[in-house]
């Protein structure tokens, strides 16, 4: 249905992360130009920043001004109004209002959330003693994906100290190895037999264990953990920032605290609820009242040892942040269910995108829904959304003059709304390490010599009789060189792959995959890419030509050098060879000394 | 007779003076000097002298341009179509009556802007200064642009935005030599340009050549053996590449933080720009692998610190729906490092055709007076106004982009008369078979040339006109260094001066001011016209550069010129270069932050089902539409045809065999041509050359999406599918029995 009275009446945007952060850029010319009114509501102090380099800057490889997405001056210069530091407290629907923890409440025409995801917390002993109540992480115990989070990370990568990292998913071995790359002593410490587990097969996963080994990192796999040990440190704890600093937090007063932050750093999945949540003010937390607050030491496992650290980073995943769509009573499953057009179930006023909304249409039979798993926890598909979503508010909305920069003035005309968005394609991931290359997508689990599984094939469509083609397995596995390829294919197209230590390939791969792209028939060809000598252009000068510049051939200068040309210069008068860029002077000069070489006796 | 070559004064004793000249129109690297003789002999010979942007290098275009000169197919005789649809031969009085009462019936009848002109850029810079101001004052008609709008258009609108001026490179081209980093992109100057391969030299010694090209090109191999890197980019997708790059320099420390205090604009909205621009992220978009880019952008800032980094772009990644915002993208990487205006470092890009430099100084453009000045600035005008001797507001307005006035051709309210010089747009421009309807739809069509062009040989009138080495004038090559060009033999009886035939068209339409047949003359006016803009040519005149002088614009009157850009200051008033913030576009929808459904500025989808990219380009023996260097024997039996380079893997994939007959094909048209194998092209990519005409013309299938900044079509990237064909290639001649 086509925005009418809603066209000229405030937008507002609950949560400032990267998501709502392109979402605002696609906005603002509008609201540069008066054509639109705009809130965007965050609870953290700053303007959004780029929370898939959260672990880079932890590590002091970035700086916080590098990894701003928003600036506060332009944007309040463009009109854009930012309520930054504060909570949402609920959404009243009827009303059309936005109430913030600082008692004032935001009028909308339409709303969007953006809310982004928390870290999932998991449960262990003295982490979360009481749990009817808000989590409240003790010192030295951090999730990773705000700036608070980056600096209690820095210390300790400063400080070259222990750290264990909990989770072996990406952004667990994300975080472990750019720590330990820049000094830290670090131990993952995962469920399952390797890291990536959900991604990556286990011929990968050794080849990866055996790069993380080799960088330093310390694997406890197939670890169960129980509970944190706490212990007053001798003095420089890299803690502190860990523990609920009034100042980072924003006061939300109720359990229902904002949902207001950060729509998901997704890529990083420590982009996730904002602190608020698991941090949540002292009105309502039990505030431990022990004066000097313990702090991590040791991780316990279930088989009683332990493993010692100064700083304990939690990477178990993150849930979508949905208490406040909940609250004003939108429907909510792994996020805020929105249709295919971002809409939410049953209220054409208000839209949710990224790591807090997950796409489920209200049609059953939905072929698209049918398989949907939540949120993707992936930045890409959430900017994808913002661009789009940006369409659908600007449509009819955007008078000409107000284009992006760039755009031509002339013949431009208020914006249709868009075509429908895309579903999304199944998640590649590509770990963020230097000098540890992994991709991998889809189902990994086929090996080359399966039986093909008899009536559940995948390909197989309901009420066709036809069979799908076969599931094919190629691999390539190279463990002394840190290589391994492996491609499931259906009729040439991949429906899975991973690829360790092999960057052209993989490369390449996720593009075939993401395109749904046929692979050439020799799988060889991929594995070329990461040969070390590439062989010569081909489709240049035929073969034989010496001089591809001015186009003389072997032969034309043989029969000069017979014809008594000693030198480059004299073949280059009488042929013309080498009087272009000059590379083939010592090709004309071996052929001259070749001839005048002393016939062997 | 003897014609040397370089663009120096001539070391011949046997000249009577120095004598330079350029070969029209390949690139003015290949500038070659005329032994000046003055009769016109048997076929010339070319010789090599040594000049310094080439060195006394020549390519096969340049060895053999002598065959153009006296060639069999030179036009001797105007041609007037007559009643059979046949173009005869007519005297000039005829031909140019006609034209004038055809001009001044379409002027009459429908208004000035229903005549249309159409420049080019390898006319001298007279020609081309005469051109605008015939079009403006005599015909009186905004209409009026130039075939550059198809190769530099995009470079020149980001050096506009970024450094206030766009000179091709703003140092000489020596300056290379003792590089230490080279990123190249997009250009394959091994093929295209091959004596400037030898000031890449210096740079694959250190190991710092940075090639970026999704074909391995000749150039591409100059960085195998550890002389430096190719990055083989997924096609489109150079403004994410270079965006990434930018990502990496900030992240590492290593952009030129004093620099950017004190010498640019603008360095926090590009940060935030490419904060999305991570290199994993990058490489998915890029398909450039993460270490790659890592090791490009250290190369590029450890060369700041040992020898100077240069970055240098070329059609590769302007000629694109998001052209100009690469090109800014490039220059945002430069200024991050701290380049353009340096002593050892800085950006260019590297000009093609003949007077690709000049050609887009003096007023072809749509939206240009001479200087460089902007037709829409009141000053502008005022200046110009007074030196042409007419009313202000006699100037028109801007015109069309070269796409958009070839789409108005005999459209409603669009052109009815044309008149081409020194381009071939039924070949050269995109969404070729569009093109030449709207030239068979027009009332008049009046092309000058030296051979029967494809676009001649639609055209009601043909007026034959000199070449390179008859005639006097002056063109500007890519470092902006003035050159001149003199007449070294006498034309073809028959065929006149294009300063003449404007000069007789002028007098017959009754037109204000002056036009002057001499090419002296009418620089001397250009020196005038130019005085106080951008490319200010007023300190220079023919007896400075006949005596040897390097006279690089701006060369304001009692001054020495400008070899070096951008020491002291950036053009724009504060002296600072601007980084502007530039996003690739959504996908599906226009450049920009993919706001607005604008057409103009949509790319094809790529890679939907089993289609492939499309690039288009140059071959080593041909230049543009080849109307010229397919005419000289020794080249056209090089290349004969038009040959599809597609990876065996894809060939094998569609039934092709190698050297087997295929078709290109998109909902445009369909290109017929042969398959050639090669392993240096991706398997998503296949490549075709653009200077064939008929069914092997590149341009049938390629879009005339524009650039919403500079015009500029996507030529680089079109979707096509691939297929073979069981009948022979049109070339290949009948097929006879079967088989």
């Amino acid at each position: 249905m086509a925005p009418t009275d809603s066209e000229n009446s405030p937008i507002v945007v609950i949560g400032f992360g990267p998501v709502a952060a392109r979402l605002v850029d696609s906005l603002l010319p509008a609201v540069r130009s008066g054509a639109l009114s705009l809130t965007v509501i965050g609870d953290e102090p700053h303007p959004a920043y780029n929370r898939v380099l959260v672990a880079d800057l932890g590590v002091g490889r970035t700086t916080a001004a590098d990894i701003a997405l928003a600036d506060r001056d332009e944007l309040e210069a463009a009109g854009v109004v930012l309520r930054l530091g504060v909570c949402v407290r609920r959404v009243d629907r009827a009303r059309q209002l936005v109430h913030l923890s600082d008692g004032s409440a935001v009028q909308y025409g339409r709303l969007v959330f953006a809310t982004g995801a928390r870290p999932v917390v998991p449960n262990l002993a003295r982490l979360n003693p009481d749990p009817q109540l808000p989590i409240r992480l003790p010192a030295g115990v951090i999730t990773l994906r705000n700036l608070d989070d980056a600096a209690t990370l820095h210390r300790a990568v400063q400080g070259r100290r222990r750290v264990v990292i909990l989770g072996g998913g990406i952004l667990g071995l994300e975080a472990a190895l750019a720590a330990a790359d820049e000094g830290a002593r670090v131990t993952v410490v995962h469920h399952g037999p390797h890291t990536l587990g959900r991604s990556i097969d286990a011929n990968a996963g050794k080849v990866l264990a055996a790069a993380l080994r080799a960088r330093g990192i310390r694997v406890a796999a197939n670890s169960r953990s129980t509970g944190v040990l706490l212990g007053q440190h001798d003095g420089g704890a890299p803690a502190s920032g860990a523990g609920p600093d009034g100042a980072a937090v924003p006061n939300s007063g109720t359990g229902l605290d904002g949902g207001t932050g950060l729509d998901g750093g997704a890529g990083s999945g420590s982009g996730t609820g904002p602190d608020s949540a698991i941090l949540p003010d002292g009105g309502t937390g039990p505030d431990g009242g022990t004066g000097v607050p313990a702090s991590f030491s040791a991780l316990e496992l279930d088989d009683g040892t332990t493993i010692d650290g100064d700083l304990l980073v939690l990477s178990c995943g993150v849930r979508a942040r949905t208490e406040v769509a909940a609250g004003a009573g939108l429907a909510t499953g792994r996020g805020i269910l929105v249709d295919h057009g971002l809409q939410a179930h049953h209220d054409p006023q208000v839209f949710a995108m990224g790591d807090c909304a997950e796409v489920r249409c209200l049609d059953e039979q939905c072929a698209d829904c049918r398989g949907s798993t939540g949120p993707s926890g992936l930045i890409g598909p959430g900017w994808r959304q913002a661009e789009w979503l940006a369409r659908v508010l600007l449509a009819g909305v955007l008078p000409p003059g107000a284009q992006p920069s760039g755009a031509q003035p002339s013949g431009a005309q208020p914006a249709g709304p868009p075509a429908a968005l895309a579903p999304e394609q199944p998640p590649v991931i590509v770990l963020k390490a230097r000098g540890v290359d992994v991709a991998a997508a889809g189902n990994v689990a086929a090996e080359p010599f399966d039986e093909p599984a008899e009536g559940a094939d995948p390909g197989h469509t309901a009420g066709t009789l036809q069979a799908a083609p076969p599931l094919n397995v190629s691999t390539w596995a190279d463990p002394e060189h840190g290589q391994y390829l492996k491609m499931a294919t259906r009729a040439g197209v991949l429906e899975g792959f991973v690829s360790v230590g092999m960057p052209r390939a993989g490369a390449e791969l996720v593009l075939l995959f993401e395109r749904g792209s046929e692979l050439p028939a020799d799988r060889s060809e991929l594995l070329r890419l990461d040969a070390a000598g590439m062989p010569a252009a081909a489709g240049g000068a035929p073969d034989g030509t010496v001089c591809r510049c001015a186009g003389v051939d072997r032969q034309t200068i043989a029969a000069a050098v017979v014809g008594g040309c000693g030198t480059v210069a004299e073949v280059s008068a009488a042929t013309r060879a080498g009087t272009g860029c000059g590379g083939c002077h010592g090709e004309v000069r071996a052929l001259i000394e070749q001839h005048f070489q002393p016939a062997p006796a | 007779m003897t014609l040397t070559v370089g663009t120096g004064p001539a070391t011949s004793g046997a000249a009577p003076g120095p004598s330079t000249s350029n070969v029209s129109p390949g690139p003015a690297t290949h500038a070659a000097a005329t032994h000046a003789a003055t009769t016109h002999a048997a076929t010339p010979e070319i010789a090599s002298r040594d000049f310094p942007t080439n060195r006394g290098g020549l390519c096969r275009k340049g060895w053999t341009s002598a065959a153009l000169l006296g060639h069999p197919e030179r036009l001797t005789s105007p041609l007037i179509r007559n009643e059979n649809g046949e173009l005869s031969p007519a005297s000039w009085d005829t031909a140019l009556d006609l034209v004038a009462a055809r001009l001044k019936a379409t002027r009459e009848q429908h208004g000035p802007d229903a005549v249309g002109v159409f420049g080019g850029g390898g006319l001298t810079n007279e020609k081309a200064y005469q051109l605008g101001k015939f079009a403006r004052v005599a015909l009186g008609t905004s209409r009026i642009d130039y075939n550059g709008r198809f190769c530099m258009a995009s470079a020149a609108a980001a050096g506009n935005r970024a450094f206030g001026v766009d000179r091709g490179l703003p140092f000489p081209m020596e300056d290379l030599d003792s590089a230490h980093t080279i990123l190249l992109l997009g250009s394959n100057v091994a093929e295209t340009m091959p004596p400037f391969v030898q000031h890449l030299q210096g740079a694959r010694n250190s190991g710092g050549l940075v090639v970026v090209d999704p074909r391995r090109t000749a150039t591409a191999d100059f960085t195998a053996d550890g002389a430096g890197l190719h990055l083989q980019p997924v096609p489109a997708t150079d403004l994410p590449l270079l965006l990434g790059l930018a990502h990496i320099v900030i992240h590492e420390g290593l952009a030129d933080k004093e620099y950017l205090a004190s010498r640019t604009s603008g360095y926090a909205g590009v940060v935030r720009s490419v904060a999305p621009w991570w290199p994993e992220h990058t490489s998915r978009i890029t398909g450039v692998p993460v270490t790659l880019l890592r090791e490009t952008a250290r190369l590029l800032a450890a060369g700041t610190r040992n020898g100077g980094t240069y970055i240098l772009s070329g059609r590769g990644v302007e000629q694109h729906v998001d052209g100009t915002d690469t090109a800014t993208a490039a220059i945002n990487l430069a200024l991050l490092l701290g380049l353009p205006g340096s002593a050892h470092s800085g950006y260019g890009t590297l000009t093609g055709q003949g007077n690709g430099q000049g050609g887009r100084e003096h007023g072809q453009k749509a939206d240009q007076l001479p200087g460089y000045r902007k037709i829409t600035d009141p000053a502008a005008r005022a200046h110009v106004a007074r030196v042409w001797g007419i009313p202000e507001a006699a100037i028109p307005g801007p015109g069309l982009p070269a796409v958009e006035l070839l789409a108005s051709l005999g459209q409603p309210g669009g052109v009815r008369a044309f008149l081409v010089h020194g381009a071939n747009p039924a070949v050269s421009a995109p969404d070729s078979a569009r093109v030449a309807a709207g030239l068979r739809a027009l009332d008049l069509l009046v092309v000058c040339d030296f051979f029967l062009s494809e676009t001649a040989a639609l055209a009601d009138v043909v007026l034959p006109v000199l070449q390179w080495a008859e005639e006097d004038g002056t063109v500007t090559n890519l470092e902006g260094r003035v050159l001149r060009r003199r007449a070294a033999v006498s034309p073809p009886s028959g065929a006149r001066s294009e300063l003449w035939i404007m000069a007789e068209l002028a007098r017959r339409l009754g037109s204000p001011g002056t036009f002057s047949p001499d090419p002296e003359q009418v620089f001397t006016e250009l020196r005038a016209a130019s005085a106080g803009g951008l490319a200010d040519y007023s300190g220079i005149d023919y007896p400075l550069l006949d005596s040897g002088e390097a006279a690089y614009w701006p060369f304001p009157a009692g001054s020495t010129g400008t070899p070096r850009l951008f020491r002291e200051r950036f053009a724009h008033p504060d002296g600072r270069a601007v980084l502007v913030p530039v996003s690739p576009a959504s996908a599906g929808s226009g450049p920009g932050s993919g706001l607005l459904g604008h057409d103009a500025g949509t790319r094809d989808p790529l890679f939907a089902g089993a289609t492939l990219a499309l690039a288009t380009g140059r071959l080593l023996e041909h230049y543009q539409t080849g109307a010229q260097t397919r005419r000289v024997p020794e080249l056209a039996a090089a290349r004969p045809n038009a040959r599809l380079l597609i990876h065996p893997a894809t060939a094998a994939a569609r039934g092709i065999a190698d050297g087997g007959p295929v078709a290109v094909a998109n909902m445009r048209g369909e290109v017929r041509c042969t398959a050639e194998f090669s392993t240096a092209m991706r398997l998503d990519t296949v490549f075709l050359p653009f200077h064939f005409p008929g069914l092997q013309s590149a341009n049938l299938v390629t879009s005339s999406a524009t650039d919403p900044v500079s015009g500029m079509p996507e030529f680089k990237t079109s979707a096509v599918t691939v297929a073979p064909v069981s009948a022979p290639t049109p070339a290949g001649g009948p097929r006879h029995g079967a088989d």
